[in-house]
């Protein structure tokens, strides 16, 4: 209704700062434009639109970032992030100095998965170069950041399985060690779809028998076929709808699979069982104006049935993509819990 | 150099002396007074996404963006889904970096015609189109849209200021109705007729500065922004690299030994390299040496491989073309810029800095004889370089095309220019009319002009001066449009080191997309195509001053000059960008490929690493003065 749709912009525009609500809305209206009722998606349009930026291995407040091809056939490439190497000041870092460890002590390793509802989105898109950046002086870490597979070109489960390579590619990587053991201390993280990803992977790395230190899930994506009280409560009044939802799942599952697919509900009737597996610890970040936040609050409560770690962290007054512009106390507060599971999971 | 001075002074004469070139600082100094201004207003944040908003301008825009989403949302509740994707996939998209005149141009396709009604209530008579609107490119149409005309709507009176304030509108007047009320302050205004899409590209670029105005050094800052693409992470191509860039600085410093044995050490690591790899760096390897031991400077440089003919430099260009899509992408993308400038002018002129085998004129000639309403009388002047053996190279290729084009029935004419720089030329001799014009029916037409430089700029850098003059006499033909691709890095930046660096990197992923997958053509052409860049390579590593021609920089670099000299962006935009991916996809077959958008232009690059660059321009409307007039 078109009254309705006033009311929703108020609210919305009363809970984000204004060049938030800018850019969130102006996401909305692109992505719009892109879904098609179809089930088709303008990938070309949708490239057109997105706000890339380029690697740079010319230190940028210390960070330098370089492009790496994982898997040829699959054209898998991914954003790797770090501290400058330590080269003569001012030189650009030649070539090998991008594959030594950036600390002798132990450092994290964040493989970041970007969000995007599966579909939208790469590694080298505006919104999360910055983001990975912040997360290395946050968490002094290496970020790889894998510009996984998308949907609907690309359904379940390709995502999972660029995931996988990334994770695979990275244990292999001799720089990526650090400490007495000289292991890979690897956190798994990811904003919405990503946040999916990132769960989906540590199961397959904990039922592989690879370590994960730690699970950071932001505003994840994870849905089911009943209609909870939150996505009624909050159904299109904070940019973010049912009917999109069910749009973005039915281009990533699979042809006929319903939203109670163990992709989508990890923990619903046809979910796996986690218990007795290695599962990483997770700290689970929710906003309170998010819709799909009753899924991921059910989420955590599975991870802890099951005798997993969680710790949820919920935003009351947060909307989606509050972690996009450092603006808000739910940017810098959140950023600081991410920085101390890091650090105290390392 | 003496001849060039003197024919600059003699322009300056010709356009009023030192005042001219007074006032040209002078609008330039206001003109950088304004742009810092408007940098200072730019949301910070927004713009390290990406997006240029000024702050004093937000609330406007989320107004702008809130009506859209009303505009759409109600095209929903009256289930035109069909009707809304429809006008959504005609959109075409324009620097989207620019939020603001973004959501304009979808407001102002959404305020589009309303489809013939289902019940129709009687037309009343046009009122002209208020010209202080804010939306000008929402102009009356003289296009014969036949079967829709103004349409008032029985629409409560509002306020302007209560243009929100919506009723929920019956079901059947909803999709006409949609934009009516999404921004007009007149309530009595009539829907027009859809501006033909042709009038819509001339609209102004009203875009606040690209950042990079920001920095004063364009050179510097753009050579830390250039990305690096890293494919071959095996133990012995990074010792490769490794010494490669330790020759480069040896070479720098001037330790002519110890960058000799590293010529050696890296022939051998090449040697046992494999692919691509292994090719970059017997160019950069072979470019090195020719570097240590040339003659001191002394004006003579030893330069690179002897072969100065340009026929064989025309066949390495036409293999490059073939065995990799950079310019196919660069040839089809300024076609589809000049395309769009020449709609609705029955004669038009297209002038080719770089003439060589023609390659990309078919293909435009072939869509101006599909146009709607017949193709228009096309004139081309093809500009090469003297040829040592005094072939006529230019002229056959113009009787090739000529022959090209009668069996498509376009009226065509040719011309022929030698030049050996482009600074050679004058305005007059791109403007003169062709000796077989016909009389005085033809001579009211007027003549829109497109100038087209593939890869031509850069190499002007090598002498002062010659950019400036060039620029010049491109203003002073007042192109309707100026299509400029250039290879995107900076090669001409920096220290040697500094440079040497940044092609190692740009050729390597230059390099690793020709080999396997992204290769089209034949085995030829590929061997032909890394020949063509291998003297490139040898240009920019072993050659200085004038010799070094190939003086490649990025198209932040070429806005700030273009910008400078008087140009303004012509955005290229999402119809031709997805058509550049269709085709890509088609031809190349390669997935590696992406053609990205920035600020306007389109690029083509290797995965993330863009390689090379297209563009579009005009004079800017500041600029456009009378002393320039022909």
């Amino acid at each position: 209704m078109a009254g309705g749709n006033e009311i929703n912009a108020n609210e919305s525009k009363m809970a984000v700062p204004l060049n938030t609500w800018v850019l969130i809305s102006n996401f909305k209206l692109a992505y719009n434009l892109l879904r098609r009722p179809d089930g088709t998606f303008d990938r070309h349009l949708a490239e057109f639109l997105d706000r890339k930026v380029p690697a740079n291995v010319t230190p940028v407040n210390g960070i330098i970032s370089f492009d790496v091809l994982i898997d040829r056939p699959n054209n898998l490439v991914a954003r790797i992030y770090r501290p400058a190497p330590a080269t003569a000041a001012g030189s650009i870092p030649i070539f090998t100095d991008l594959y030594q460890p950036p600390s002798s002590d132990t450092f994290p390793v964040i493989i970041f998965f970007h969000g995007g509802s599966f579909a939208h989105s790469s590694s080298n898109s505006a919104i999360y170069d910055s983001l990975c950046r912040r997360f290395v002086s946050l968490c002094d870490a290496v970020v790889i950041s894998v510009n996984y597979r998308r949907a609907p070109e690309y359904k379940y489960p390709c995502a999972y399985d660029d995931g996988w390579a990334a994770l695979k590619w990275a244990s292999a990587e001799p720089w990526l060690r650090s400490g007495k053991e000289g292991k890979l201390r690897v956190f798994l993280a990811g904003d919405s779809s990503g946040g999916n990803i990132a769960h989906h992977v540590a199961v397959r790395a904990a039922e592989s028998g690879i370590e994960i230190a730690g699970n950071i899930l932001l505003n994840s994506m994870f849905g089911g076929n009943r209609r909870t009280e939150s996505e009624q409560r909050l159904d299109g009044k904070y940019f973010v709808t049912i009917q999109d939802r069910d749009w973005y799942w039915k281009a990533f599952l699979p042809e006929g699979a319903d939203r109670d697919h163990p992709a989508c509900n990890p923990f619903g009737p046809n979910g796996v069982r986690l218990e007795g597996l290695a599962f990483p610890k997770s700290l689970v970040i929710v906003a309170g104006l998010d819709l799909v936040q009753d899924w991921q609050l059910a989420y955590a409560e599975g991870l802890k049935t099951a005798g997993h770690f969680v710790k949820v962290v919920y935003r009351e007054q947060a909307t989606i993509g509050f972690y996009l512009l450092p603006n808000t106390n739910h940017f810098y507060e959140v950023m600081e819990e991410i920085k101390e599971f890091v650090r105290f999971n390392l | 150099m003496e001849p060039m001075k003197l024919q600059r002074e003699r322009q300056g004469n010709l356009r009023g002396g030192r005042g001219w070139y007074g006032a040209a600082a002078e609008m330039e100094s206001e003109k950088k007074k304004a742009a810092m201004a408007e940098d200072s207003d730019v949301d910070e944040l927004l713009a390290a996404l990406g997006y240029k908003v000024r702050s004093s301008n937000m609330a406007d825009i989320a107004q702008k963006l809130e009506q859209a989403e009303m505009a759409m949302g109600s095209s929903v509740v009256a289930n035109d889904d069909a009707l809304f994707f429809q006008l959504a996939a005609d959109t075409v998209h324009y620097n989207p970096s620019d939020i603001s005149t973004w959501v304009d141009n979808i407001l102002s396709e959404l305020n589009g015609p309303p489809p013939p009604p289902v019940s129709s209530p009687p037309p009343n008579a046009p009122a002209p189109l208020d010209p202080q609107k804010r939306h000008p490119e929402a102009l009356p149409s003289d296009a014969a849209q036949s079967s829709i005309t103004t349409v008032e709507l029985p629409l409560p009176t509002r306020r302007p200021a209560q243009v929100y304030d919506l009723e929920p509108l019956p079901a059947v007047n909803v999709a006409r109705a949609r934009g009516r009320f999404a921004y007009s302050s007149d309530p009595q205004m009539d829907v027009v007729d859809p501006s033909p899409r042709d009038s819509k590209r001339i609209k102004f670029c009203s875009s606040p500065p690209s950042s990079s105005s920001s920095t004063t050094d364009a050179a510097t800052s753009t050579a830390s922004n250039l990305p690096a693409v890293v494919v071959d992470t095996q133990e012995a191509g990074i010792c490769l690299v490794h010494a490669l860039l330790a020759c480069a600085e040896a070479v720098e410093q001037g330790n002519l030994q110890a960058a000799d044995a590293l010529v050696k050490q890296i022939t051998v690591l090449a040697a046992s390299q494999g692919g691509a790899m292994r090719k970059v760096a017997a160019y950069f390897a072979e470019a090195l040496a020719r570097r240590i031991y040339r003659p001191p400077p002394l004006g003579g440089v030893v330069g690179c491989p002897s072969f100065d003919s340009v026929a064989f430099d025309d066949m390495l260009h036409a293999h490059f073309y073939e065995s990799c899509p950079y310019l196919k992408f660069a040839h089809f993308t300024a076609n589809q810029a000049i395309l769009e400038a020449f709609a609705g002018f029955r004669r038009v002129h297209v002038v080719d800095f770089g003439m060589r085998q023609g390659l990309q004129w078919p293909a435009l000639l072939q869509a101006l004889a599909l146009r709607p309403g017949g193709p228009p009388s096309f004139r081309l002047t093809g500009i090469g370089p003297p040829q040592p053996d005094n072939s006529d190279a230019l002229q056959e290729v113009g009787w090739k095309l000529a022959q090209f084009a009668e069996t498509i029935r376009v009226d065509f004419r040719y011309r022929g220019f030698v030049a050996s720089s482009l600074a050679d030329l004058e305005p007059s001799m791109l403007l003169g009319k062709n000796s077989d014009d016909c009389g005085g029916a033809e001579k009211e037409e007027p003549e829109v002009v497109a100038v087209n430089s593939v890869l031509e700029l850069h190499r002007l850098l090598a002498r002062p001066g010659a950019l400036e003059k060039v620029l010049g006499t491109i203003r002073a033909v007042r192109p309707r449009i100026l299509t400029v691709v250039e290879q995107e890095a900076n090669h001409n930046g920096g220290t040697f080191h500094e440079r040497f660096t940044e092609a190692l990197r740009y050729y390597s992923t230059m390099f690793d997309s020709m080999e396997g997958g992204g290769k089209s053509g034949g085995e030829r052409d590929q061997v032909m195509s890394e020949l063509y860049l291998g003297r490139q390579i040898c240009n920019v590593v072993a050659c200085e001053g004038a010799e070094r021609r190939e003086r490649h920089e990025a198209v932040e670099q070429w806005r700030e000059r273009l910008t400078g000299a008087g140009f303004e962006s012509v955005p290229i935009g999402s119809n031709a960008f997805k058509q550049a991916s269709m085709l890509l996809a088609l031809f190349a077959g390669g997935d590696g490929y992406r053609v990205e958008e920035k600020d306007g232009s389109l690029t083509l690059g290797w995965h993330t690493r863009p390689l090379i660059a297209a563009s579009a321009w005009r004079v800017a409307a500041a600029a456009a003065d009378s002393r320039f007039a022909r």
